[in-house]
């Protein structure tokens, strides 16, 4: 990645992030938005912008780096161009917790808490099959355990959806498709500190996956402590998507696209790969959340829809690509 | 009027004829019902019924009475064996395309099975009809429809010319799902005098946008006790001038569970909060 | 400088060790080359030596210490392995491989020192690959991919390098150019640990051999000492003739045909 590069993924990311901000179902000047920015607008424009506009923004930013940073570091730990943020049973698991809470009549405000510990839960259960089969090393094995894990979560949201109501179905389902409409700056700000530390424990293993990602016998050569990284990347990858989760649902394909975007922009070392297709991450979920507000008035569509009608065309190019 | 007019017709020919389009024989007066729908359950408990009834959905909560009544399960892709165990000879389906392939195996059992789509107040009165023949007793049905009818007309022409104050009404609130023109709530909230600002959306509950919300700034949001404390306390919420503004109007939330026969009542209800001390 | 101990190895569920007390010494500024049929437990040798198979019994030492497997970049310091196989699922510029042969001495946000830049230089020089750095390691063919990752190895810097089967599929000109380049390493004093199946290569260019069958050591020593027909007829299960290179003097393997009968089938 030249810096000319980094720059251009700057500038996407401000501008799509202020078209984000100047764009809804209320009709905003640029002027309005600047004032509102600044708390100098109408009561109505200031809170549109700073409580509705702003924090959705910032969430779904949040939401697409931490999914772009933990597909891009999956996929180089486990050598796997289709591996993504979900795949350790993480979205398996935040489904069954989000179904369980409306299936127990839990307040709708603790679906996300009970999806993120649904998420964890599924994540131990992923590794401790992976070491039962066999070790934490073993990308194959881990990636089986994540698909046995799914397979058993599916079974699970379908017991637990057998005797629920259609309303609490409709609202568990939305927050499986994902969005960013319950947007909070509580939210922001916790996303926040779990991206950060996410990204940097990941940013900080980029060496140590470019090394892993040339075989674990090599990797072991070259001084990783094969096991150990692997985890580390594993685990911080996928707290990182049931951080993301928890604030919006389950946003589909941005984890698995996004590293292939920006290595074909020319990102190569781990380091950038992650950096880079978290910039990228960012400014994807924040244009399909817009898209997700304004496409369908009055409606909104979840933005789990959106990012995979955006994402499945991309992805089949690309197929065709490396094919 | 129409449908009405085919169902007295369809008392001479002894048979009636289903939202499935299947015909059931009129005659025998049922002495063992299922029903699997909350709202015929309520209605077969008004047109004086309710003594046979030997099994119901897991949501039946009116009349309290039916809490007596074994629980049979979901009244979507019901369990037929369960419903079967219970030796019905009448049982009351909710006339949706996962319910067919039931109402076609217990057809097949033997058993005589109805499946009603009650969707609108029009509904009601319709069902009610025909289910006052099935169970025998066409003037207890009469007397139900008419009883409705007359209080929903009554609160009609009390709030008619009253200004509308406009009413957001929520079934949900992540996502935002709102009363649309499509369900019966919004016939309600216009029996009583409101507007609903959703009304032009066919759904009968579409998912709308909080900034959609903001734009078509409510006068009085309408919903449950323990849903009002959420929404006034987010900040998120409060940006709605009614929320700010404390405009909400709390009902018994069980008023939208389905256009039985206590619509009428709850119309009434809900035109009390609308217009404090109009008359009936 | 590296020595294995009685080395015994037994893979879960196989009825008999890959290793089998196997002992010998790597040392410095020669070829030590391990040779065997498929299956004679070459390749479990390197993957021992680099902790990714539980010893049974026995040790590696380095330098007459026991290698501990909690300093894997101390290890990764003083010897460099270029394993069988490697991925290239993201393939990076040649540059940055190379590069990655400095990991072991980097710390986590550690850039590239004046040291790290000069090991890498001279390991590009050594293997002629400095014209290629940006391509990408998809690009190479397969010559330029050996020498690439020999190149990586180099600029890790110890003084030891394992290979194992570093010149399969390369034709005959690539492959005595890694060769000689191997040898050129051992003469400047570093401890060279090839596998290899290519007897006669091997033979010309390394100073110890060491022929496993089955897990067992069957013969060690110069090439002289393992090049005997009698030895590797019984090991390779196939007749053959070892004569001498007519150039250089070294033994030289040759198999024979053998007329098509029935019953003499390769086991």
């Amino acid at each position: 990645m030249t810096p000319l590069r980094w720059t251009l993924l700057i500038v996407l990311l401000v501008s799509s992030m202020l078209i984000g901000v100047m764009f809804g179902t209320l009709r905003l000047g640029m002027h309005d938005v600047i004032n509102g920015l600044l708390g100098h607008a109408s009561e109505m424009n200031n809170s549109v912008v700073r409580t509705l506009r702003l924090p959705r923004v910032l969430l779904s930013a949040l939401v697409g780096a931490g999914l772009g940073a933990a597909g891009a570091a999956l996929q180089g730990a486990t050598r796997n161009r289709l591996a993504e943020p979900y795949l350790l049973g993480v979205s398996g698991g935040a489904a069954v917790g989000a179904v369980l809470a409306v299936a127990f009549h839990a307040p709708h405000a603790l679906i996300p808490v009970i999806g993120f510990a649904g998420a964890l839960g599924a994540v131990a259960l992923t590794l401790l099959v992976a070491r039962a089969a066999g070790g934490h090393g073993d990308a194959r094995t881990v990636l089986m355990a994540g698909v046995v894990v799914g397979a058993f979560a599916n079974a699970a949201i379908m017991v637990a959806l057998a005797n629920a109501d259609a309303m609490a179905v409709r609202g568990a389902l939305w927050w499986m498709m994902g969005s960013a409409s319950d947007a909070s700056w509580t939210q922001v700000a916790t996303l926040a500190a779990f991206v950060a530390v996410g990204l940097a424990i990941l940013l900080a293993m980029g060496r140590a996956i470019d090394v892993l990602a040339l075989g674990d016998d090599t990797a072991a050569g070259l001084g990783v402590n094969v096991a150990r990284v692997s985890l580390t990347v594993y685990v911080a990858g996928a707290l990182l998507a049931a951080g993301t989760v928890s604030a919006a649902g389950l946003v589909g394909f941005v984890g698995l696209l996004v590293p292939h975007i920006v290595r074909l922009a020319g990102a190569r070392t781990h380091r950038s790969i992650i950096g880079s297709a978290a910039l990228a991450g960012a400014a994807l979920v924040v244009f399909a959340d817009l898209i997700a507000r304004i496409a369908m008035p009055p409606a909104e569509l979840p933005l789990g829809a959106v990012t995979a009608i955006i994402g499945v065309p991309f992805f089949l190019a690309l197929l065709r690509r490396l094919a | 009027m129409l449908l009405s007019a085919c169902a007295s017709e369809a008392k001479h020919s002894a048979a009636i004829t289903d939202d499935f389009g299947d015909s059931i024989s009129v005659g025998a007066v049922p002495a063992r019902i299922v029903s699997l729908n909350t709202t015929t359950t309520e209605i077969i408990y008004a047109v004086g019924a309710g003594a046979k009834v030997v099994g119901r959905t897991a949501y039946d909560i009116f009349p309290a009475e039916v809490k007596n009544v074994p629980d049979l399960g979901p009244g979507l892709h019901p369990n037929v064996e369960a419903v079967l165990a219970m030796h019905p000879d009448l049982v009351l389906l909710y006339a949706s395309e996962t319910n067919r392939e039931a109402a076609r195996q217990l057809r097949a059992a033997g058993v005589r099975t109805a499946s009603f789509r009650i969707d609108r107040i029009s509904d009601f009165a319709r069902v009610t009809r025909l289910l006052g023949q099935l169970t025998g007793d066409t003037l207890a049905a009469s007397v139900t429809v008419d009883s409705v009818n007359a209080t929903l007309q009554r609160v009609r022409s009390a709030t008619a010319t009253l200004p509308h104050p406009k009413v957001f009404w929520p079934f949900w609130e992540s996502p935002i799902m709102s009363v649309g023109g499509g369900s019966f709530v919004n016939e309600i909230i216009e029996t009583a005098g409101g507007k609903n600002i959703f009304a032009e959306l066919p759904a009968p509950s579409p998912t709308v946008s909080f900034e959609e919300l903001l734009r078509r700034d409510p006068d009085v949001i309408v919903t449950g006790a323990r849903t009002q404390a959420k929404l006034a306390g987010d900040t998120r919420w409060r940006t709605l001038r009614a929320v700010r503004e404390g405009h909400f109007l709390i009902v018994d939330s069980t008023i939208a569970t389905g256009p039985g026969p206590r619509v009428g009542a709850g119309a009434e209800s809900v035109a009390r909060l609308l217009h404090p001390g109009v008359r009936f | 400088m590296i020595e294995f101990r009685e080395v015994s190895v037994r893979y879960p569920r196989a009825a008999v060790p890959a290793l089998d007390h196997v002992s010998f010494v790597a040392e410095r500024g020669r070829i030590t080359a391990v040779v065997g049929p498929n299956g004679s437990g070459k390749s479990t040798l390197v993957r021992a030596l680099l902790g990714r198979v539980p010893l049974a019994s026995g040790s590696v030492l380095v330098d007459g210490a026991v290698i501990d497997l909690r300093h894997r970049r101390q290890l990764a310091m003083r010897i460099a392995a270029v394993t069988q196989r490697e991925e290239s699922v993201f393939p990076l510029t040649i540059r940055d491989y190379v590069s990655l042969g400095r990991y072991p001495h980097l710390g986590m946000w550690q850039a590239a020192s004046a040291d790290d830049h000069r090991a890498i230089a001279r390991a590009l020089e050594l293997t002629g690959t400095e014209n290629f750095l940006d391509r990408t390691l998809d690009e190479l063919s397969g010559g330029e991919w050996q020498r690439v990752r020999l190149a990586r190895a180099i600029a890790q810097g110890g003084d030891a390098i394992v290979l194992d089967e570093p010149t399969t599929f390369l034709d005959v000109g690539h492959e005595m150019a890694i060769f000689e380049l191997l040898g050129g390493l051992a003469s400047d004093g570093l401890a060279v640990m090839l596998v290899s199946h290519q007897l006669n290569l091997v033979a010309r260019f390394a100073a110890h051999m060491v022929l496993l069958h089955r897990g067992r050591i069957s013969a060690a020593g110069t090439p002289d000492t393992v090049m005997q027909g009698s030895v590797l007829e019984s090991v390779y299960e196939w007749p053959l003739v070892v004569t001498r290179d007519p150039a250089i003097g070294s033994p030289a393997l040759v198999p024979l045909r053998v007329p098509a009968r029935p019953n003499r089938t390769r086991t």
